[in-house]
């Protein structure tokens, strides 16, 4: 059977990927930033995954207003970069699990999901940065995909604990499918930030901080949190980390916090990462 | 959720949604490089194709984006307007906040001054 071989959780910020495009990586306000991925890089390297589910959502750019899926998940062969107003990025594109990820979309429905299945879409950088800060910029990506997208710009946002039982969704499908694969589970968003009203710019280290250290020992935390509290300590766009939830109960009750990075402010986030390992 | 529970944070709810629906269109074709090129033409006309309003044509020709937002604009769509120009997201963070740049950059942010 497949086999979970981590769990990665990072902020997607869209400047990252423009600080990658112009190579403002060595610049002062971005290489602390850049180089704590770097042991996050060096762990995927040597973990070898074939597979990486990455939890994120769209930002405008691919779902419009005229129809908001709560959950979305793609089976298409191949995922082209979306141009979210600047142009088109230089990175390839990114092939799709397909057989896998129809697996998934059966397992979920079966459980009782109803996900919005995609097989011609584009990912923005909620995908792309993830993916970057952790695979560099490759010719040609070294594992497929499984993108799945959880609304978190129009309300009603799903809650923390739907994130959490797709999640358990997830790992179920990972452990019933008939390969050697290997996974990793990339959940993305945050850390605290607020781009929209009069709060805007702000940022909650302390909450972040606590929040890569609990998010691995103290998820039960995180899961009983109402929507409310999150915009409240991560700001109204630092409530995308539910997404994070998805990855985590996918794992283990117990895991192993590899690396931990943070840094702030990331552009106007507060931003960072874990590395986690299934613990006995 | 109640909108209103958490201050000077307004959620993107139904609200914002139904209100915001023609300015976030008008953003979200953006995406495309011939909207672009059609919208850095003639804006007013461009505007005009997708119904704005006068007061929503204001708030955008004017880059007035505290008013787009209070318009129903979301930010993740009329961030395609200020890839055209460009205006960098901090500035937006900015003028929502009601500060100077500087003061954002360095009192909200915490970012360190240049010269410290
Ligand atoms: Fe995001």
């Amino acid at each position: 059977m497949a086999k979970i071989i981590g769990g990665l959780g990072t902020s997607h910020v869209p400047s990252i990927g423009v600080a990658l495009d112009k190579g403002l990586c060595d610049t002062p306000d971005w290489k602390p930033f850049f180089d704590g991925y770097e042991a996050g890089k060096e762990w995927v390297r040597e973990a070898k995954p074939d597979i990486a589910v990455v939890v994120f959502n769209d930002h405008g750019n691919t779902f419009f207003l005229d129809r908001v899926p709560t959950f979305a998940v793609g089976v298409a062969d191949s995922y082209n970069p979306a141009d979210e107003g600047w142009g088109p990025r230089a990175i390839p594109p990114f092939e799709g699990a397909t057989e896998f990820a129809w697996h998934f979309v059966d397992k979920l429905v079966e459980r009782h999901f109803d996900p919005l299945v995609c097989r011609e879409i584009e990912v923005d950088h909620g995908m792309q940065v993830p993916m970057e800060l952790f695979f560099g910029r490759p010719e040609k990506w070294p594992v497929k995909v499984v993108p799945i997208w959880v609304n978190t710009i129009q309300y009603p946002i799903p809650t923390p604990q739907r994130c959490w039982d797709m999640g358990k969704v997830l790992r179920e499908a990972i452990e019933s499918w008939p390969t050697d694969e290997r996974v990793v589970i990339l959940g993305t968003g945050g850390l605290s930030h607020q781009l929209q009203g009069a709060r805007a710019g702000f940022i909650n280290q302390d909450a972040d901080r606590a929040w890569l250290d609990g998010i691995a020992a103290n998820p039960e935390h995180y899961r009983n949190m109402t929507r409310e509290d999150y915009v409240e300590q991560f700001g109204s766009e630092g409530a995308e980390l539910i997404m994070w939830l998805v990855m985590r109960a996918a794992m283990n009750e117990k895991v192993d916090l590899v690396h931990k990075h943070y840094y702030a402010p990331a552009s106007m986030t507060g931003a960072g990462m874990v590395v986690l390992e299934n613990a006995a | 959720m109640a909108n209103q529970s958490i201050p000077d944070t307004p959620l993107f709810d139904r609200n914002g949604s139904i209100r915001g629906y023609r300015i976030n269109k008008m953003a979200m074709s953006l995406g495309q490089a011939a909207n672009r090129e059609a919208f850095k033409a003639d804006e007013e006309a461009y505007l005009d194709r997708f119904g704005l309003t006068e007061e929503e044509k204001k708030a955008v020709m004017s880059r007035d984006w505290h008013e787009m937002v209070r318009l129903g604009g979301n930010l993740f769509f009329i961030l395609k307007i200020s890839a055209i120009d460009p205006t960098p997201i901090t500035r937006i963070g900015a003028a929502q906040a009601g500060m100077s740049h500087e003061d954002f950059l360095y009192h909200r942010l915490g970012k360190r001054a240049a010269h410290g």
